[in-house]
């Protein structure tokens, strides 16, 4: 990268349990550097750490060793600044609230006056096209659309960076497929970075401009792959040669740091 | 209408996905027209049930006096006496008891006992609100300082479930002494032994709803900054709701319990406590007024659990239907 990274990491190591004779190597040695408006999916196995390792970015928890910097400071600072917005597994709407106050409620912590919050939950809800269901409440959306409200609470407080953690896996074939053209959509039109943690490698080449592959046991990057792809990418994207040929090589380099550190 | 239906814990507000398809109607955050005819279907067959219940009640009473009067009390071939003899003194008639409503509460009077017992009623629900809404909102106090302050929590908890295992009988006369000492009024005394058993269940109940958000839910807020006071205001406090409520429908029994209890120690003048008590003195007299004041009683308690399912029904209107 050129550019200056927004997100850096160096030689950052995780340990649960790191006092007592059951301690886990969550991450080993991970050095990593994303650059702004990069969407780089975090890929592995699960028990890889790849969630683990956004849970660092994000300050949900913390790492044992190492530096982080998210936009040039400590993701706790980071997060307290609202400078990323986090979609998960589960979007984790509030039932009591209306479509449209959850989008807002990014902007209700950071204490916008009202008529603001508003607007711009309005402007996110069309964003991600649910816009007449702004009065609606989230148990009466579909999994699908509940997510595509996630993601606009994730992004109304105008953060840079968007970390999700496999945000996708609660939903079957048809709809996944159809939020990851949105997803593209939507983050060419508002530019924020991406982190991505997926464990399909199909949804982490058709995504990202670039797969980490990370291995299992201990959590290790094994691999950073650019995804060379034009965009936009389309539905079409997803039957030509080049798109196989890349699933094909992130596929090898996947089993490859696998059986490396295999015990037989 | 159900009053003996009280949930300990509503369900887990767990995200289903595509459970319910977004309003059929055009209507913004409507409910299908097909849910609405669906709950008052609902409603009618409740309100059928009651009705049933209390009709099932009455048989029996009246069933069980007719069959004794006319075996004399004793089952026949074994000679074993009924458990309750069924005289007029044990077990007056429903119409005795319905009749004695609209006749004067005491011979000369102009107030017939119905009215008497309903201006007792009111004076006991008063005492009994005042102890509630004590009561409650030191139990959502004690359940917040509980969620935040760990050590308080393990450290307190033992004691108030003692506090509420010692026998009202014996606490009661104690608050009543502490009250007179300070020179409050005798309604004070009803109200605090009211709250006594009212803070309870709240604060056991809230305490689970305060826990109830799923860790997504938590972990979001965290991630846009949200301090201890935002996530409880934002969060906590509307998951705990339900639970609320849920603690709030036993504080209600719970206080007029206590209400009835504290005017029998603190000899207040007024309440369907009092009036309880003097009717039973003057059983003899008059068997059918105890019954009577004892019916009130009872309706009083339904009508301060009804009252609060309609505050809650309203509260909750926007949640999904468990």
């Amino acid at each position: 990268m050129g550019e200056p990274a927004i997100i850096s990491v160096r030689d950052v190591h995780k340990v649960f349990n790191g006092h007592t004779d059951r301690a886990v190597t969550a991450l080993q040695d991970i050095n990593l550097d994303i650059g702004p408006g990069e969407f780089v999916s975090l890929l592995g196995p699960s028990g890889c750490g790849k969630s683990t390792l956004l849970r660092v970015l994000a300050d949900l928890t913390s790492p044992s060793q190492g530096e982080v910097t998210v936009n040039g400071k400590t993701p706790r600072a980071a997060r307290a600044d609202r400078d990323y917005g986090m979609v998960f597994q589960q979007a984790g709407l509030f039932d009591w609230r209306s479509v449209q106050r959850n989008v807002e409620l990014p902007l209700q912590v950071a204490g916008a006056p009202k008529d603001q919050r508003r607007a711009k939950a309005l402007e996110m809800l069309e964003l991600v096209r649910l816009g007449e269901f702004a009065k609606h409440f989230p148990w009466q959306l579909s999994g699908g659309m509940q997510q595509r409200v996630a993601i606009a609470r994730a992004l109304s407080a105008d953060p840079s960076i968007l970390f999700m953690d496999e945000p996708l896996g609660a939903l079957d074939e048809m709809n996944r497929e159809r939020l990851q053209g949105e997803l593209l959509r939507i983050w060419t039109d508002v530019r924020t970075t991406v982190v991505f943690v997926t464990h399909s490698i199909s949804e982490a080449v058709f995504l990202s401009s670039r797969v980490v592959v990370m291995s299992a046991r201990p959590g290790r990057i094994a691999a950073s792959i650019d995804v060379d792809l034009p965009y936009p990418r389309v539905a079409e994207t997803r039957t030509t040669p080049e798109f196989f040929a890349k699933v094909k090589e992130v596929r090898q380099v996947l089993h490859a740091a696998e059986s490396e550190q295999a015990p037989a | 209408m159900t009053v003996t239906n009280i949930p300990a814990t509503p369900g887990a507000a767990a995200p289903r996905d595509g459970a319910r398809p977004p309003g059929g109607k055009s209507a913004a955050g409507g409910r299908p027209s097909g849910e609405r005819a669906r709950a008052a279907r609902g409603r009618l067959a409740n309100a059928f049930g009651v009705v049933l219940v209390i009709a099932l009640l009455a048989g029996i009473w009246e069933g069980y006096k007719a069959l004794g009067q006319a075996l004399g009390d004793r089952i026949p071939l074994i000679g074993l006496g009924f458990p309750v003899s069924t005289d007029d003194l044990s077990m007056p008639h429903l119409s005795s008891i319905i009749g004695a409503l609209g006749e004067p509460a005491s011979s000369g009077d102009s107030v017939s006992l119905g009215m008497y017992l309903v201006g007792e009623t009111t004076v006991t629900l008063r005492e009994a609100l005042y102890g509630l809404t004590a009561g409650a909102l030191l139990g959502l106090a004690l359940a917040v300082l509980f969620l935040h302050v760990a050590p308080v929590s393990r450290g307190l908890m033992p004691w108030l479930v003692a506090s509420q295992t010692v026998p009202l009988v014996a606490i009661a006369p104690m608050i009543v002494i502490w009250a007179g000492k300070a020179d409050a009024p005798a309604w004070i005394a009803v109200a605090a032994i009211a709250a006594y058993l009212a803070f309870f269940p709240v604060t056991i109940n809230t305490l689970r709803g305060l826990k109830s958000p799923p860790a997504t839910q938590l972990e979001f807020m965290r991630s846009v900054g949200a301090g201890r006071r935002q996530t409880l205001l934002w969060l906590r406090l509307p998951a705990a709701l339900p639970f609320l409520f849920a603690g709030l429908r036993l504080a209600a029994t719970a206080s007029v319990v206590g209400a009835i209890v504290g005017e029998l120690s603190a000899g207040t003048g007024r309440g369907i406590g009092r009036s309880i008590l003097t009717f039973a003195y003057y059983y003899s007299n008059g068997p059918e007024k105890l019954y009577a004041a004892v019916l009130i009683a009872a309706l009083t308690g339904i009508v301060f659990v009804q009252a609060l399912a309609v505050a809650e029904r309203l509260a909750l209107r926007n949640r999904p239907t468990r």
